[in-house]
């Protein structure tokens, strides 16, 4: 799940209404965004077409149109809004009712009911049915019993079979409402069921999920045409059972590409309508040539220098602060990705709700500052190298290299880079907390609500907690956020855990991406969602 | 000739087997050295223990022996064996889809291109050759052999690229500005890659572009081929019988000189395989070479093991094919 609350939204929609506006002198002047048409655009390879299994963008990309879940996200504000659902409440953030809006059904003729969630959340969360979406079902109480965890931790011995096949958490109260139960309070659940991963499924998709991932069984406004050509194409035709507002294109086709290089060079040569990716390497090219139909906003990835707080050297707050201190973002931005990125000035994306400027104080070059708090700490150890850890042959040691020419400079510390793993191997480092130095990694959202870029990173024991910080006075502050009335009353809570990151840098920010696409000559509006990126459904052909 | 192929067949299994011991050998170092590759489909998030597990155990990685740096995981390769010869199965690759789909999938592909490669560089090679040697010296034999170096001396990635972006692109927009010519030549022959809508016209670019390496080759041996028969007695004899000169160049001397073309042309197959993990990744051709290019990237063992064992079979057939063809060039040649 990607999420961003981002003010400019559809800026690139405006000047495509405006272009319109103005070029229609006389018989073509239609109201904009009218249906119709084909859309062709570009795809990778998904991995899965169904909700459970599908969580990589070509998947989600597809998925998105097939399928509609519970809520769905505003274009520009990225707020929840209610789609399949009437009514998503709680009283005290534990024990969720969700009411569903009746008359839906499946491309089958199946109904949309309660059982249709329950069922796909469950086939989702059950261990033996290896779905990647079952990271997502992970605060539902039951997850326990239907994925136990292997008893010694690491093979030989099998991961028992499990007890049951449903969640405890999960009950139907009648054919259009049931309840979620979680294991702590979590005020943010309604903007976390919008994902794909909790989508609903039919009855005949889960009991033949092979069949239903080459021809899914969707509840959305387009439907499959054909089957999934596998490393070819996906054909989507509009779905005659939906009930709700309908797609713009009467059809949608995503050409699968293994390569972007190739996909590229397709969408110059017309064959495709939109371009959700450009090539790093084309970026300047196809700024001059299709300026005007290119589209560009700030992201929400964050890349960051994990601080290993589990090694003595970097035990000291001062001392990370002084690493900090060291960098100038910028200058790395513009020498190593043509400028395309925004330096971080705190721990959420720019464009969510409850995001603030400045909130790392050490995020900005002052080496006289560095200097001083280094001296404060002790120094660094004498004759020892700060080592620089990064997965190889992503290209992550061009940047790497920058920050640590620049803390040399700065501070005196000689480094060295550690660039030789593969990321599996990187990442299996991460989890047991076995690097020397400062790590790259990187942290994407799961929904929009500052929660998911603060506790799974900084949480004591939480997954992705690889830097191994502990701070009580942060869960706490978690905690409080967590079990807030509502989403907005939740923001200042998750405001004062982000100051302590702020000041304890448990991770170095370094900046947040920018989204890049392109799209053709006979797109009229182009239209990106704030969390859940192009809207292909939304998006308009210009009519002849 | 019957025990020959028998023989040779019967060669085959070892060299089967070897094969795909090395190839389960390296996947296996692959993944004892470079970590579990279902822990990067989760990149930066950590699932917990529990999925992970069971996604290890499911896609068939959960093995002990692969976190043994260094072990030849034996036990597992001789499950593997067993489940490819006896049942048929190749294991699934990490997006739990059987290897034998994926290898129906893309095949049809790949050897469409590779009949469109092959077709071109023997057609177009020879008869560069057959002119080229006729008259040696002349302005067509320096335009064989200039344009031949030329065409060596450029790495197949360049010319894919290059070809993609000036041919496909650039010379194509051009020709789908014209109305009156078809779209199965502007918008299928000359798209910068494969397109659904032309199956056939849009692998034309791609499987020249595959045979062109091997089409300077062709042509060269074509040619030298020629130049030593076209001085042999047996041709000087035909022609003292006072046979057409069509028949002294077509019968007499190119089925002689074809022998060691047609012999490069059977191993050529082989790497024009190799070429096309290249091309079909420049020119978005979903086969075969694809499929390895992007299961080699993410480390997907039972995917590699599977296909390339289907390749090596295919190169040692095409082998074979070649040794038996020499009998009917060659009348002379004799397998017992």
């Amino acid at each position: 799940m990607r999420g961003k609350f981002l003010k400019v939204a559809v800026a690139a929609t405006a000047t495509a209404m405006l272009a319109t506006a103005c070029s229609s002198g006389g018989d073509e002047n239609e109201p904009s965004g009218q249906t119709g048409g084909t859309l062709r655009v570009y795809n990778a390879e998904p991995a899965f077409l169904t909700p459970s299994g599908g969580d990589d963008e070509p998947s989600l990309y597809v998925i998105r149109q097939l399928y509609r879940g519970l809520v769905k996200y505003n274009a520009e504000s990225s707020a929840v809004e209610m789609d399949l659902a009437e009514s998503v409440e709680s009283t005290d953030q534990k024990l969720w009712t969700i009411k569903l809006k009746s008359g839906y059904t499946f491309d089958n003729g199946e109904p949309v009911n309660a059982d249709a969630f329950i069922r796909s959340w469950n086939y989702a969360a059950y261990g033996p049915n290896a779905q990647n979406n079952g990271y997502f079902m992970k605060r539902i109480v039951g997850l326990k019993d239907v994925a136990p965890a292997d008893p010694d931790g690491e093979g030989p011995q099998k991961a028992p079979e499990p007890a049951t096949k449903e969640m405890s958490g999960l009950k139907k109260v009648d054919e259009l409402t049931f309840t979620v139960e979680l294991d702590a309070p979590f005020s943010g659940f309604p903007t976390t069921i919008g994902y794909p991963g909790f989508f609903p499924m039919a009855q005949a998709c889960v009991d033949d999920i092979a069949k239903c991932n080459e021809t899914p069984i969707g509840n959305g406004p387009y439907k499959i045409d054909g089957s999934w050509q596998h490393n070819v194409a996906i054909n989507l035709t509009r779905s005659d059972s939906w009930q709700g507002e309908a797609g713009k294109p009467d059809r949608i086709e995503y050409r699968i590409f293994a390569d972007i290089d190739a996909g590229y060079a397709a969408f110059q040569a017309g064959e495709l309508d939109v371009l959700y990716y450009l090539p790093p390497a084309r970026y300047k090219e196809a700024q001059a040539q299709y300026g005007d139909r290119m589209y560009e906003t700030p992201g929400d990835s964050f890349t960051y220098v994990g601080m290993p707080l589990y090694q003595d050297a970097f035990k000291d707050k001062r001392v990370r602060q002084a690493l900090s201190l060291s960098l100038d973002r910028q200058s790395i931005i513009d020498a190593v990705f043509d400028g395309r990125y925004t330096p971080a000035t705190g721990y959420v994306a720019p464009t969510f709700e409850g995001a603030r400027e400045g909130v790392c104080k050490y995020c900005t070059k002052d080496v006289e500052k560095a200097k001083q708090l280094l001296a404060d700490a002790g120094g660094w150890p004498a004759g020892e190298k700060l080592i620089l850890w990064a997965n190889a042959g992503a290209g992550h040691d061009l940047w790497l290299q920058a920050v640590g020419d620049q803390i040399k400079e700065a501070l005196g510390i000689d480094y060295e880079l550690k660039v030789n793993l593969q990321f599996a191997e990187y990442l299996e480092t991460a989890d047991q907390k076995k690097f020397t130095g400062g790590f790259r990694l990187g942290w994407g959202p799961d929904y929009p609500f500052m929660e998911t870029y603060l506790y799974p990173l900084y949480g004591t024991g939480a997954g992705s907690n690889n830097s191994g910080y502990t701070n009580p006075e942060f869960d706490a502050l978690m905690e409080e956020g967590d079990s807030a009335d509502s989403i907005q009353a939740a923001i200042p809570a998750y405001q004062k855990a982000e100051d302590l990151l702020g000041e304890d840098l448990p991770v170095i920010p370094m900046w947040w991406n920018k989204v890049g696409a392109v799209y053709g000559e006979n797109v009229d509006q182009f239209v990106w969602n704030a969390v859940s990126d192009a809207d292909y459904g939304a998006t308009s052909l210009k009519q002849n | 000739m019957g025990r020959y192929v028998i023989r040779r067949l019967l060669q085959f299994i070892p060299t089967v087997l070897g094969t795909m011991f090395l190839l389960h050998y390296m996947t296996s170092l692959a993944i004892q050295f470079s970590g579990n590759p279902v822990r990067a489909l989760f990149g930066d998030r950590t699932p917990p223990p529990a999925l992970l597990q069971a996604v290890t155990e499911r896609l068939g990685y959960g093995d002990p022996c692969l976190d043994q740096r260094g072990s030849p995981c034996l036990g597992l390769f001789l499950d593997r064996l067993q489940n490819i010869f006896f049942h048929f199965d190749f294991g699934i690759n990490l997006r739990q889809r059987e290897v034998t789909d994926l290898v129906a999938d893309a095949i049809p592909f790949t050897l469409k291109l590779l009949v469109i490669a092959i077709v071109f560089e023997a057609v177009v090679g020879i008869v560069a050759g057959v002119l080229a040697g006729l008259r040696g010296g002349s302005f067509t034999d320096y335009l064989v052999k200039i344009s031949t170096v030329f065409i060596i001396s450029v790495p197949i990635f360049v010319l894919g690229v290059v070809v993609r972006e000036f041919v496909g692109v650039k010379f194509g927009n051009v020709l789908r500005d014209q109305d009156w010519i078809p779209d199965v030549i502007s918008a299928g022959m000359f798209s910068p890659g494969f397109k659904p809508d032309y199956p056939l016209a849009s692998l034309v670019i791609p499987g020249m572009v595959l045979g062109a390496v091997s089409l300077a080759t062709t042509a060269r041996l074509t040619r030298t081929s020629i130049m030593e028969n076209i001085r042999a007695d047996y041709v000087r004899t035909a022609r003292a019988k006072g046979l057409t000169n069509k028949r002294v160049i077509g019968v007499h001397t190119l089925r002689n000189s074809l022998i060691p073309v047609i012999t490069f042309l059977g191993v050529d197959i082989g790497a024009a395989m190799a070429g096309a993990v290249v091309t079909e990744t420049i020119f978005n051709v979903p086969g075969i070479g694809r499929l390895v290019t992007m299961s080699a990237r993410t480390g997907e063992s039972s995917v590699v093991v599977g296909v390339v064992t289907m390749l090596v079979l295919v190169v040692l057939l095409a082998n074979l094919l070649v040794d038996l063809l020499y009998a009917v060039l060659d009348p002379r040649i004799r397998y017992e």
